[in-house]
This record gives C-alpha cells, sequence and structure tokens, in this order.
C-alpha cells in the first residue's frame, strides 16, 4: 500500500503562537518515535474494533442526557437498557467486506447519579451520535417554594 | 500513568507542531479513525467521523493529497451542564498522501451515520493489466 503514509494534522498548541520560530529541533524525530509507538500500540487501542466507546454525561434542569459516539452502527441494532442507577447502551456494527460480514459488539455501562423516570427515557441517534435522554424524578428537581412573611 | 509517561514520552506531552499545515484556523484537531483497504481498482477509505453532518464536511484532494476536515455539528446547548467527558469537541482533520496513482474525477465519498466511506479510484495507467504471451 502505497497511499498510507499520514502526515499529521495542524495541532495548535502553545508553541504555536510563536511561530515556526519555536518549533522544536526535534519535532521531526520525535513524530518519527510517535509513529513507531502508535504503531506498535496501535492493536492495544483500535477503536474500530474496542467494544467500548466514549460516552459523556449532561445534565440540565429536567433531564440528564447520555451522549455516546457510535458511528456506523443500525438503528436496529441499538439497544439502551435502564436497570436501577446504571444505564447500559449496546450495540453492533457491521461491515460487510468482501471476504464476508463481520461484526463487532458495543457495550457500555454508565451510572446514571440522579434518579430518573425509567419509563420515560428516549433515545435519538443521529450523524453517529446516540442521545438519551433521561427525565428527572420529580422529587429531585431543585424546588422553588414561596413563604409568605408576614 | 508517570511510569508510562516515562517511557513513552509522546502519551504525556502536547503534540509539537507538525509541518505541512495549510489551515492554521482549525483550532485544536484530532485524527479520526480511519481504515484504508485497498482493490485491484481502487482505494477504499473508511473514516469515523462521529457527530459531523454532510454539512460540516469538507474533502480536497491536492496533488498528491487527499485532505479530510469534518466539524462537529452538534454544539452543547445552552443549559447543559457537562458531567463528565470522554469525547472531545475539536475538529477532525485527516491528511493522507499519495503518489498521485489516483484518479482525482472520480472520487466517491459517502457519509452515512458517522462513517464516510471514500473511494479512490486508481488511475488507468496503474491498474495491473494482464499482459499476453505472444
Amino acid at each position: 500500500m502505497r497511499i498510507v503514509r499520514y502526515t499529521y494534522p495542524a495541532y495548535r498548541s502553545p508553541a504555536t503562537l510563536l511561530g515556526r520560530l519555536s518549533q522544536s529541533p526535534w519535532s521531526g524525530l520525535e513524530s518519527e518515535i510517535d509513529r513507531l509507538f502508535e504503531n506498535a500500540l496501535s492493536s492495544f487501542a483500535d477503536p474500530a474494533t474496542a467494544s467500548n466507546f466514549p460516552v459523556d454525561l449532561y445534565e440540565d434542569k429536567d433531564n440528564t442526557y447520555v451522549r455516546a459516539e457510535l458511528p456506523g452502527v443500525t438503528r436496529d441494532d441499538i439497544n439502551v437498557e435502564m436497570v436501577e442507577d446504571y444505564l447500559t447502551i449496546t450495540a453492533s456494527r457491521k461491515t460487510t467486506e468482501a471476504e464476508g460480514e463481520q461484526s463487532f459488539s458495543l457495550s457500555r455501562s454508565v451510572n446514571i447519579p440522579e434518579e430518573v423516570q425509567a419509563d420515560k427515557v428516549s433515545a435519538a441517534y443521529e450523524n453517529g451520535v446516540l442521545t438519551v435522554t433521561l427525565p428527572k424524578r420529580e422529587e429531585t428537581k431543585p424546588k422553588k417554594i414561596t413563604v409568605a412573611v408576614k | 500513568m508517570s511510569l508510562i509517561n516515562a517511557l513513552i514520552p509522546s502519551l504525556g506531552r502536547l503534540p509539537a507542531r507538525r509541518q505541512g499545515s495549510a489551515q492554521a484556523d482549525l483550532g485544536p484537531t484530532v485524527k479520526p479513525v480511519y481504515e484504508i483497504k485497498e482493490t485491484d481498482d481502487a482505494y477504499g477509505v473508511t473514516v469515523h467521523l462521529p457527530g459531523v453532518s454532510k454539512d460540516g464536511l469538507e474533502i480536497t484532494a491536492g496533488p498528491g493529497e487527499f485532505r479530510l476536515v469534518g466539524r462537529r455539528a452538534w454544539k452543547q446547548p445552552e443549559g447543559w451542564t457537562s458531567l463528565y467527558r470522554e469525547s472531545n469537541d475539536a475538529t477532525y482533520e485527516l491528511v493522507l498522501t499519495h503518489d498521485n496513482a489516483i484518479n482525482a474525477d472520480q472520487i466517491a465519498a459517502e457519509l452515512r451515520d458517522g462513517v464516510l466511506r471514500v473511494s479512490l479510484p486508481k488511475a488507468e495507467a496503474f491498474k495491473p493489466r494482464k499482459i499476453a504471451v505472444s
């Protein structure tokens, strides 16, 4: 394969501000060494085949949100389950190759910090990102009580 | 972790500025997960770009270079507090160099569910051909 040589994209590091002058004389060597390790370690951390995927947790006043990056899975293969405090997302990614179909299973459990209404959980999948909306229980929402002072 | 960092300094340090960056206005960028497969007729590149929509994707095929920039379509709405993050918001950038053995007019790309499939057809002159022996 002759196309494979990867050229590094631009990074904005503090050094960039000073322009090319500040470029480390070793950066060429550094990138060679990085590439060596990248090649050597890639089999341990290949996200395409790893069964893990990155998950983000957000909240606002009414809901807790879980966003998971799941590129290339079909909607039907995504399963979202809520068991007690844990939200479990399972999915499978199927790739069709010349040699046949390959399938990877992906699974992840996230502990949801707040009590949610498990029956009102909804999920949407767009651009390879799954967003799960978990409405908070009424009791756990901050309440504002106005007390009349006489 | 510090032991690992001591052994492999590249894990702990900020990446040095690399050469050959044409666009400096992208901000921090990350290299997406990608895979290259070769057939007799074409190179197939599969790139994972979760969170990138069709509008945020830019593919440029220059001489000897294939550049891809993917901007994320989703921004954290106001009122959302992040409790825990694993992904990052940086723009994806991937630059692949090739030796001009590619027919740039017939590059086809398809983005579906955060996965981009690009087919880079080989130029006629570089395709393997059978030679009849007389």
